[in-house]
């Protein structure tokens, strides 16, 4: 693996965001808007273990806990992708977002 | 094409202002006898102070669809009990300042019609034609923007707890569709739940669905931070 990578590498959050999110999760108030939208209770045990292992390459540069870090935090990407879009994305914004308002637009997104 | 037909047919009538050769008001008369600096003072409170509106108009920024106040706001005077809009044939946010009093409410509207505004911009979102892409961004609004709260539904006299919120979200998109398309309710119920899935599932630009101003919060920080978080994934 290239060195200069592997040295300019930081946790994809900082540290003390783990331990946000993770008082957070556990709240009383994050635990019934869970409850409100999807029927079951979080769980917020995943942050708390990403917190010790940001902290653990912080203080001791621990290449287990950053890769434990990644996969993670990759899970969690790959959670939020987890269903199949009804439209097509769009590689340009729309060409008439920016036009004038007395000028003929066209229907055509 | 028909424009009185074309009209009736994507909603129009709920927006009277919105109708050709009815735009020219007496800005004096307009200021005495309408909400409009109301309505532009809170959509300015809305865009500096909500973080769901901030995030959204950070988004947009970056996907290439810089949204201007004066460009894309519009407030107006609308039919019903509507409280905005957003029209794809002219890149505009309709605020409708006769029904928008609270500053809250005006930051939920502002939010929701800004992610149909994100949708336009992102996708290729056919409104006109394709109802389970209309359908696809109804559903997404009503779950990001703070209208299926447990307060806001507790407020409508609709109590419910456990995936309460799913139904309201079902709900509300239902209802968004009826308001401005013919359509018949089984057909438009039928559309829901066959984008209900996919829809409710994709939070962009949020991450997540911001049940409170602290989701909202965590959400925009986390927006701030994407470039240094997908750099170490």
């Amino acid at each position: 693996m290239d060195g200069r990578i592997a040295a300019t590498w930081r946790p994809p959050r900082m540290c003390e965001d783990y331990l946000n999110e993770f008082r957070h999760c556990k709240s009383f108030s994050n635990r019934f808007h869970h409850y409100y939208a999807y029927g079951t209770f979080p769980a917020c045990h995943q942050w708390k273990e990403d917190y010790h292992n940001c902290r653990q390459w912080e203080t001791h540069s621990n290449t287990e806990a950053k890769e434990a870090l990644q996969k993670s935090e990759r899970t969690r990407v790959a959670e939020q992708k987890n269903f199949k879009p009804v439209w097509e994305l769009r590689r340009e914004p729309p060409r008439d977002w920016h036009m004038p308002l007395n000028q003929e637009n066209p229907r055509d997104s | 094409m028909d424009q009185t037909k074309q009209d009736e047919d994507y909603g129009y009538e709920l927006f009277p202002e919105r109708h050709e050769g009815m735009h020219k008001k007496s800005p004096f008369k307009e200021a005495l006898t309408t909400f409009n600096h109301k309505c532009q003072f809170m959509l300015q409170v809305a865009m500096e102070t909500s973080p769901y509106a901030k995030l959204l108009l950070s988004a947009m920024n970056n996907s290439g669809c810089k949204v201007s106040k004066d460009r894309h706001f519009s407030c107006e005077d609308c039919d019903g009990s509507v409280s905005g809009g957003f029209d794809a044939a002219s890149s505009q946010v309709v605020l409708c300042q006769n029904n928008i009093h609270q500053q809250a409410h005006m930051n939920r509207v502002v939010t929701h019609e800004l992610i149909h505004a994100f949708d336009h911009c992102r996708a290729h979102v056919d409104w006109f034609n394709n109802f389970r892409h209309l359908a696809c961004s109804e559903i997404r609004a009503a779950n990001l923007s703070g209208d299926c709260s447990f307060t806001n539904e507790a407020s409508r006299f609709h109590l419910g707890l456990k995936e309460h919120h799913q139904e309201c979200v079902r709900g509300r998109a239902l209802r968004s569709i009826l308001a401005v398309r013919k359509i018949s309710r089984e057909e438009a119920q039928k559309i829901v739940d066959e984008v209900f899935d996919s829809c409710f599932n994709d939070h962009a630009p949020f991450g997540r669905i911001p049940h409170s101003k602290k989701d909202a919060k965590f959400a925009y920080r986390d927006y701030m931070n994407r470039s240094r978080y997908y750099a170490n994934l």
